[in-house]
C-alpha cells in the first residue's frame, strides 16, 4: 500500500462465489475449519472410534498409530475421540457463552438507554465496573462465585464479555435514536419498546453479528483457560481445555495427547477469527479491519 | 494559569469516580467470593483433621460468623491502611505474600512491554519510513496474530514445539519466553493503530513541509512523524495494561512463574477470601489508575482531546 494511492476505475464486477460472499480466501479457509469442527461436533459419537471415557491402564501414552489414531493419553484414554467429543463441549459452551452475553450485553443495554437517563447511567457506571477487570479475571471471580460445572462456566464467560456488546449497542442506540425514522415513530406514538425491538434492532443487529463472530472464539479460549486451572467444565466432561490440562502433566511422555487439543484449539479459533474478519468486511466495509 | 484549574476540577471528579468504581469492585468481590457455598474452614476440614467443633471455634476466629456488612466495613477500614488481613491458609500477612509475588509479575510486565513496544513501534515506524507491500502485510499480519491466536494458545504452542519437541528450552520458569508470548500480543495491539496514525501524519502540512525542505525519510519520520503519534500509545495504554495483566494470568500459570497471578488463582482455587479480595482489588485499581492517568495524560497533551 503506498501512502496517496491514486484513485482507480473500480475493478470489473466478477460473479459471485462462495470465496467472495465470504470475504476472501482467508475467510473461506477459515469457513472450512469452521465447517469442519462443527462436523466432528455433531457427529462425535460417530467418528470416535472408542468410548472419550473408556481407560485402558496397559495402553498409557501410545503415540498415533492405527488402533488409535491420535494416540492414547496418560489414562489410556483414545486422543482422536476425546478431541471430536470434546469439540463438542469446546463449541457448545462457546456458542453458550456468546449467547449469553449477546443476549445480556443487548438486551440490557437496550432497555437501559430506552429506559431514560438515570437507567442508562447506572448501566454505564455497571459495565465500566465489569471492564475495570480484565478478562480472566472476572471470569476466574465469577466461577468461584457460580461454581464450577457447565452451566457455571457459560454464565461466567458470558458475563465477562458482556461489556462488548452493550457498548456496541449503547452507542448504535443512541445515535439511531437521533435518526428521522425513530423520531417520527415516536410522534406517531409508539412506544419506547416498541421502537427499541421493531424499529432499532434490525439496524443494530449487522453490528451485533459481526461483533459475535470475534468474541466467539475468545469465548471458546476462555473456556479452555478456566478448564486447563481447573475450574471450568466437571472432570469428567472431556472439553479441549480439559484434555490441554490433563496432558500438559504428562507432555514429556505423551506429546500427542497435549498438541492435539492444544492444534484444534488454535486452529478453531485463528479460523474464526478469519471469518469473522472476512464477514465483517463483506458486510460492513467502513471498518476495514479487526478492529477490537 | 485559569485555563487549568477547569481542568484540575475534571481530574478530580475523574478520581472520585474511579475512587467510587474501586469501593463497589471491593464490595461485588467481597460478596462474590463470601456467597458460594463452602469456605476455607471447609477447605481445611477437607484437607486435614479439622472436627465440627474446631471448625466452628475458627470460623468464629476468623470472624467468618459475623453479618457481611460488619466483616466488609471491617477490611474496608483496614485496606485503607495498607492491610489487607492474613491469608487463611497460610496465617501469613497477603501483603507480604502479594509483594512477594509482585517481583515476579513485575519483570514479566516490563520485559512484555518492553518487547511489545519495541517490536510495534519499530515495525509501525519501518512501514512508514519505507512503505512497502510486505512491510505492511507483516504489520496487518501481526495485527491479526495477536487478535486471532490467544495468548494461552501461543503459550501452549510454544512450549510443545520448543521445550518438548526440540527440548531447547525448560518451561517451568522460563520468563524470556513468557514475556515473548506476551509482548508480542501487546505489538499486534498497538502496530496497527499507530501505522494508520503514522500514515495520517505522514499527509499534515508540517510533514509536507519538511519533506519539501529536503529533510530525509527516516529523520522525517522519527522526528517529526513519531512525536506527533505518541498520543496513540496513551491512549492505547489502558488497553495495554489489561492485556498485560490479563495475559500475565494465563502466562504466568503456564510457564509456572511465582507471579500474582499464579497467586491469585491458588487463592481462588483454596478459597481464600483475603488473598482473592487483595489480588483482584489491587489489579482492578492499577487498571483504574493507569487508565484516569491516560486520559489526564492525553487532556493535557492535546487539547483537541474531549473532555474528561
Amino acid at each position: 500500500m503506498t501512502e496517496a494511492a491514486p484513485r482507480t476505475a473500480p475493478p470489473p464486477r466478477r460473479e459471485p462465489t462462495l470465496v467472495t460472499a465470504v470475504g476472501g480466501w482467508p475467510s473461506a479457509f477459515g469457513l472450512a475449519i469452521v465447517a469442519l469442527a462443527v462436523f466432528c461436533a455433531i457427529f462425535a459419537p460417530l467418528l470416535a472410534q472408542a468410548d472419550p471415557q473408556a481407560q485402558n491402564l496397559l495402553a498409557r501414552n501410545r503415540p498415533p498409530g492405527a488402533a488409535a489414531w491420535l494416540g492414547t493419553d496418560h489414562l489410556g484414554r483414545d486422543v482422536f475421540s476425546r478431541l471430536v467429543h470434546g469439540a463438542r463441549v469446546s463449541l457448545a459452551v462457546g456458542f453458550a457463552g456468546l449467547l449469553v452475553a449477546l443476549v445480556l450485553g443487548a438486551g440490557l443495554a437496550g432497555l437501559a438507554v430506552a429506559a431514560g437517563r438515570w437507567p442508562r447511567r447506572a448501566f454505564t457506571a455497571f459495565v465500566d465496573l465489569l471492564r475495570a477487570l480484565p478478562g480472566v479475571l472476572l471470569a476466574l471471580v465469577l466461577v468461584v462465585a457460580l461454581g464450577s460445572g457447565t452451566v457455571p462456566v457459560i454464565l461466567a464467560t458470558g458475563i465477562s464479555f458482556l461489556p462488548m456488546f452493550a457498548v456496541v449497542t449503547a452507542s448504535t442506540y443512541e445515535r439511531e435514536a437521533r435518526a428521522g425514522y425513530v423520531r417520527s415513530a415516536l410522534v406517531l406514538g409508539a412506544g419506547r419498546l416498541r421502537i427499541l425491538f421493531v424499529h432499532v434492532l434490525p439496524n443494530v443487529l449487522g453490528a451485533l453479528v459481526t461483533l459475535s463472530a470475534i468474541i466467539l472464539p475468545r469465548v471458546i479460549t476462555l473456556e479452555s483457560v478456566l478448564s486447563f486451572f481447573g475450574l471450568g467444565v466437571s472432570p469428567d466432561t472431556p472439553s479441549w481445555g480439559r484434555m490441554i490440562a490433563d496432558a500438559s502433566r504428562f507432555a514429556e511422555r505423551a506429546p500427542h495427547a497435549l498438541a492435539a487439543p492444544t492444534l484444534a484449539l488454535v486452529l478453531t479459533t485463528l479460523a474464526m477469527a478469519l471469518l469473522g474478519d472476512g464477514l465483517r468486511r463483506r458486510f460492513d466495509p467502513l471498518r476495514r479491519s479487526l478492529a477490537r | 494559569m485559569s485555563a487549568s484549574w477547569p481542568r484540575l476540577r475534571d481530574l478530580g471528579a475523574l478520581l472520585l469516580r474511579h475512587a467510587g468504581f474501586i469501593v463497589a469492585i471491593s464490595a461485588c468481590v467481597f460478596v462474590l467470593v463470601r456467597v458460594v457455598p463452602g469456605d476455607v474452614v471447609d477447605f481445611l476440614g477437607v484437607q486435614g483433621d479439622l472436627d465440627a467443633a474446631g471448625q466452628a471455634k475458627l470460623r468464629q476466629e476468623l470472624g467468618l460468623d459475623r453479618p457481611l456488612v460488619l466483616q466488609f466495613l471491617d477490611w474496608g477500614a483496614r485496606a485503607l491502611s495498607g492491610d489487607f488481613g492474613r491469608s487463611l491458609r497460610f496465617r501469613e500477612p497477603v501483603v507480604a505474600m502479594m509483594a512477594r509475588a509482585a517481583g515476579a509479575t513485575l519483570q514479566l510486565a516490563a520485559l512484555s512491554l518492553a518487547i511489545g513496544l519495541v517490536v510495534g513501534v519499530a515495525l509501525a515506524v519501518a512501514a512508514t519510513i519505507w512503505p512497502r507491500r510486505w512491510l505492511d502485510g507483516l504489520v496487518d499480519a501481526l495485527n491479526v496474530w495477536s487478535i486471532a491466536i490467544p495468548t494461552f494458545c501461543v503459550g501452549l504452542g510454544l512450549i510443545l514445539l520448543f521445550s518438548i519437541w526440540l527440548r531447547w528450552m525448560p518451561v517451568l520458569g522460563n520468563l524470556p519466553a513468557a514475556a515473548l508470548v506476551i509482548g508480542l500480543d501487546i505489538a499486534g495491539q498497538i502496530v496497527k493503530p499507530l501505522r494508520e496514525d503514522l500514515r495520517e501524519t505522514m499527509a499534515a502540512s508540517h510533514v509536507r513541509a519538511a519533506r519539501a525542505r529536503g529533510v530525509p525519510p527516516a529523520r522525517l519520520v522519527l522526528r517529526h512523524v513519531l512525536p506527533h503519534s505518541l498520543s496513540v500509545l496513551i491512549a492505547l495504554s489502558g488497553l495495554i495494561l489489561a492485556g498485560l495483566i490479563g495475559g500475565a494470568v494465563t502466562v504466568e500459570v503456564l510457564f509456572g512463574l511465582p507471579g500474582i497471578g499464579s497467586l491469585a488463582l491458588d487463592a481462588i482455587r483454596g478459597r481464600d477470601y483475603p488473598l482473592v479480595q487483595a489480588v483482584v482489588v489491587v489489579l482492578a485499581a492499577s487498571i483504574l489508575i493507569v487508565n484516569a492517568l491516560s486520559q489526564a495524560l492525553l487532556r493535557l497533551i492535546d487539547p483537541r482531546e474531549a473532555p474528561l
